[in-house]
C-alpha cells in the first residue's frame, strides 16, 4: 500500500513540476499564469453548464483512455485510437442516417458497426504485430493519417449532406443517444464510459483472461513458459483497443454533433492515451486523469476567448505533465531498485 | 503514352528529388539513434519545431541561413530533451518521443498566436526562403536533363551528399563504429570501455541537427511559410523507413526516394483530377505497405553480417580487444 502511495505522489510531484514549467512557457507567450489558471478553472468548472460541458469533453477522452489501457496492459502501444475513433464515428452516423430503426436498437446497431470498425481498422497492424513483430507503434500512427482522410473522402465526395459543407445528412432521433440533462449535450455516453471503465478493471483483475495479459505485458517470457499464446493474445489485445476506439468515436457521433463531419473530434485520440499514460494503465485511474484533460479542454474555450493565449496552450501542459511523470523514474529508482520499478517503464 | 509522358518526365523526376531531400534527412538523422538502438519516434516533432524556428530566425535575422541555423538550434534543443529523458532518466522512448511530439505541436501554435496573433499559418511578414543553387555548365552539359542537378537549394545537396559521407561515418570512423556497437551489443561496449551514455547522446543530437535541416526545408525551401503541423507524418514516414533498413544509409536512401517519388507522383495525379482526399493517402499508404511487406523477412541476417563486419573491424581497430578469434 505504502508503493502506491509512493507511486501516488510521485505522479502528483510530477503534475506539480510540469504545471511549474507550463507556467513559464504561458509567461514567455506574454500571459499571466494566475490569470490563465483561474481562466481555465472558470471555464471548466465556472457553473453548472461548465461543469456539464468538462463531462462532455471527459467522455471520449475516458473512452479512448480505456482503449489505450487495454492495449498498454498488454505490453501494446496502440497510438492509432485516433484513426479508430473517427472510422468509427463515421461508421455509427452511417447506420444513423441510413437506416431507420426502432429507437434504442438503432443506437446499439450504430454502436456496434463503430466497434466492429474499430477493430477493423487495426487489425491489419494487430496481424502483421503479433505474426511477424511489425512494430504497432509506427503502423497505427500511419493508419491515424489514413483514417482521417479516408473519413473526409467518405464525407465530402460520397455522402455530403445536400447544401452542406464537410457534413454527412444528420442521424435518424432515433439513434441518438439521450441527453441526461437538459441544460447540456452531456449524454449517457459517460455512463457508458465509466461502466466500461470499471468492468475492464474488474477484468483484469479476476478474470484469468485479464491475468494472461497482464502478464504478457508484464513479462512475456514467463507468461510463454505459462504457457500463454502470447502471439494470439497480443493480436487480441490490439483488435480489443481499437474496438473500445471505435466505440469512442461512435458515442460522439451519436451523443454530441448527431452526424459525421471532417475533423470532428480532434485529438481525442492521443489525449485518452495520454490519460492512460497518466494513470499507469489503470482504467479505474484513467478515469480521474480524463476528467482532468477533460476540464483542461473545457477550461481552454474561455481561454481563447478571454486571454491572448492560444488553446493549444493545454496540450503544451498534457506534454510536459507526461515528460514529468516519465521521468521519475530516476527519483525512484536511488533509493530501492525492485519497488520502484513499473510495469512500463515510463 | 502522351499521358505517361505528362505523368512521367524530367520534371516529375526533380520533383521527386525535392520531395525526397525532407524525409532523407530526417530519416538519416534517425539512422544515428536507430544505429545507436534507439527508438526515436520524436522525430516529427524535432523536425516540426525545425521548421517553425527556421521561419522565425528568417524573419527575425532577414537571412534564410540565419533562418536555418536557429531551426537546427531548436531540433537540437528537442534532441537533448529527448537524449536526456530517454538515455539519463532511461525513461521510455516511445512515450517520451510522442509527448514531444505533442510538445512541439502545442508550443508552435502558442507562439504562432503569441507572437503574430494568428492561427493556422504564417505567410509573408518578410520570411526569407533560401536560395537556389545554379551549377555552372549544368545547362550547356546536359541541356534539358539540367534540372536533375542544378537549380535545388543548398539543404537539396546536402541530403543526398550525406548519404555517403554516412556510409564512410559508419565504416570508416570510430564513432560510427562505436555508434554500432553501443546499437548492436551494449554489453561488448561496456566491456570496451565505451561510454554508452556520450555515445547516445551524441546519436541523438547528430540525429537532431538533421532533423533541424529537414524541417527548415520544408519552412523555407520551396515553399516559404509555416502551417500548423506542416511536418504531416514525415517523421513517421521516416521512422517507418528506418525500420525496415535499419539505418543503414544506402537502403535509407532507397525507401526515401520511394516516399518521395509517391508524394511527387501524388501531386501529379491531383491535377488528373483523382479526390485529393485519396490521393493525400498514397505516401501513408506506400509506407505502411513497405513496413509491412518487409517486416516478414528473417532480421537475424542482418544482424549476423553485422556482426562479423564488426568483430573485423574491432580486431583491426585495437588489437588487445577481447574478439572472439574463432572462425565460425
Amino acid at each position: 500500500m505504502s508503493d502506491r502511495l509512493r507511486a501516488f505522489s510521485g505522479q502528483i510531484i510530477a503534475v506539480g513540476v510540469a504545471l511549474l514549467l507550463g507556467a513559464i512557457i504561458i509567461i514567455l507567450v506574454g500571459e499571466s499564469p494566475v490569470h490563465v489558471l483561474m481562466t481555465l478553472l472558470r471555464g471548466a468548472f465556472g457553473d453548472q453548464e461548465k461543469i456539464a460541458g468538462t463531462l462532455l469533453q471527459t467522455t471520449p477522452i475516458l473512452i479512448c483512455g480505456v482503449a489505450a489501457c487495454i492495449g498498454l496492459r498488454g505490453g501494446m502501444f496502440n497510438v492509432g485510437i485516433e484513426g479508430q475513433l473517427f472510422l468509427g464515428g463515421f461508421a455509427a452516423a452511417w447506420v444513423g442516417f441510413t437506416f431507420s430503426l426502432p429507437a434504442g436498437i438503432h443506437t446499439l446497431a450504430a454502436l456496434a458497426l463503430a466497434v466492429v470498425a474499430g477493430a477493423a481498422w487495426v487489425a491489419i497492424p494487430a496481424f502483421f504485430r503479433a505474426r511477424y513483430n511489425t512494430n504497432e507503434v509506427v503502423s497505427t500512427i500511419l493508419s491515424n493519417y489514413i483514417a482521417v482522410l479516408l473519413t473526409s473522402y467518405f464525407t465530402i465526395f460520397l455522402f455530403k449532406r445536400p447544401g452542406g459543407w464537410s457534413e454527412t445528412p444528420p442521424i435518424l432521433a432515433t439513434a441518438y443517444l439521450p441527453e441526461i440533462f437538459a441544460f447540456s449535450r452531456l449524454n449517457w455516453g459517460l455512463v457508458i464510459g465509466l461502466l466500461l471503465a470499471v468492468g475492464v478493471a474488474l477484468i483484469f483483475r479476476y478474470t484469468s483472461w485479464g491475468y494472461g495479459v497482464t502478464m504478457v505485458g508484464s513479462a512475456p517470457k514467463f507468461a510463454e513458459y505459462g504457457g500463454v499464446d502470447v502471439k494470439r493474445q497480443g493480436f487480441v489485445v490490439l483488435l480489443l483497443s481499437g474496438a473500445v476506439g471505435g466505440l469512442a468515436g461512435g458515442v460522439e457521433t451519436l451523443g454530441v454533433h448527431h452526424r459525421f463531419m471532417e475533423g470532428f473530434a480532434p485529438g481525442f485520440g492521443f489525449d485518452g492515451l495520454i490519460a492512460a499514460l497518466l494513470a499507469n494503465g489503470s482504467p479505474v485511474a484513467t478515469i480521474v486523469t480524463a476528467l482532468f484533460f477533460g476540464a483542461l479542454r473545457s477550461g481552454s474555450l474561455l481561454l481563447e476567448v478571454d486571454t491572448s493565449a492560444s488553446r493549444e496552450i493545454i496540450t503544451v501542459i498534457q506534454a510536459l505533465i507526461i515528460l514529468s511523470v516519465s521521468a521519475q523514474v530516476l527519483i525512484k529508482r536511488r533509493g530501492d531498485s525492485q519497488a520502484g520499478e513499473r510495469r512500463w517503464k515510463f | 503514352m502522351e499521358i505517361l509522358d505528362k505523368l512521367i518526365n524530367v520534371a516529375l523526376i526533380a520533383a521527386t528529388l525535392r520531395t525526397t531531400a525532407p524525409i532523407l534527412l530526417v530519416a538519416l538523422g534517425g539512422s544515428f539513434t536507430t544505429k545507436a538502438g534507439i527508438f526515436n519516434i520524436g522525430l516529427e516533432g524535432q523536425m516540426l519545431a525545425g521548421a517553425f524556428f527556421a521561419v522565425i530566425g528568417s524573419i527575425w535575422t532577414g537571412s534564410a541561413f540565419a533562418g536555418v541555423a536557429c531551426g537546427v538550434a531548436a531540433a537540437l534543443a528537442f534532441a537533448l530533451a529527448f537524449a536526456v529523458l530517454v538515455v539519463t532518466f532511461r525513461a521510455n522512448e516511445v512515450v517520451v518521443g510522442l509527448a514531444l511530439n505533442i510538445l512541439a505541436g502545442g508550443t508552435t501554435i502558442s507562439l504562432m498566436k503569441a507572437i503574430f496573433g494568428t492561427r493556422g499559418s504564417i505567410v509573408g511578414h518578410g520570411i526569407v526562403g533560401l536560395p537556389k543553387v545554379q551549377i555552372p555548365g549544368a545547362q550547356a552539359l546536359l541541356g534539358s536533363w539540367a534540372p536533375l542537378i542544378s537549380g535545388f537549394t543548398p539543404i537539396v545537396y546536402i541530403a543526398f551528399i550525406a548519404v555517403p559521407l554516412l556510409v564512410l561515418f559508419y565504416k570508416r570512423t570510430q564513432l560510427g563504429l562505436y555508434i554500432r556497437v553501443v546499437g548492436e551489443k551494449p554489453e561488448a561496449a561496456e566491456a570496451l570501455g565505451i561510454s554508452i551514455t556520450r555515445v547516445r547522446y551524441i546519436a541523438s543530437l547528430l540525429c537532431g541537427l538533421l532533423a533541424g535541416l529537414a524541417g527548415a526545408h520544408l519552412s523555407l525551401g520551396y515553399i516559404t511559410m509555416f502551417t500548423e503541423n506542416m511536418s504531416s507524418g514525415r517523421g513517421f514516414m521516416a521512422v517507418a523507413i528506418l525500420i525496415f533498413s535499419n539505418g543503414d544509409p544506402l537502403k535509407v536512401l532507397a525507401g526515401c526516394l520511394l516516399f518521395g517519388f509517391a508524394d511527387a507522383f501524388s501531386l501529379r495525379l491531383q491535377t488528373f483530377g483523382f479526390p485529393s482526399y485519396l490521393v493525400l493517402t498514397v505516401p501513408y499508404v506506400v509506407a505502411l505497405t513497405a513496413l509491412f511487406a518487409l517486416s516478414y523477412r528473417a532480421r537475424p541476417k542482418v544482424i549476423r553480417e553485422t556482426l562479423a563486419s564488426m568483430q573485423k573491424l574491432l580486431s583491426v581497430d585495437r588489437n588487445s580487444a577481447p574478439v572472439d578469434k574463432n572462425p565460425q
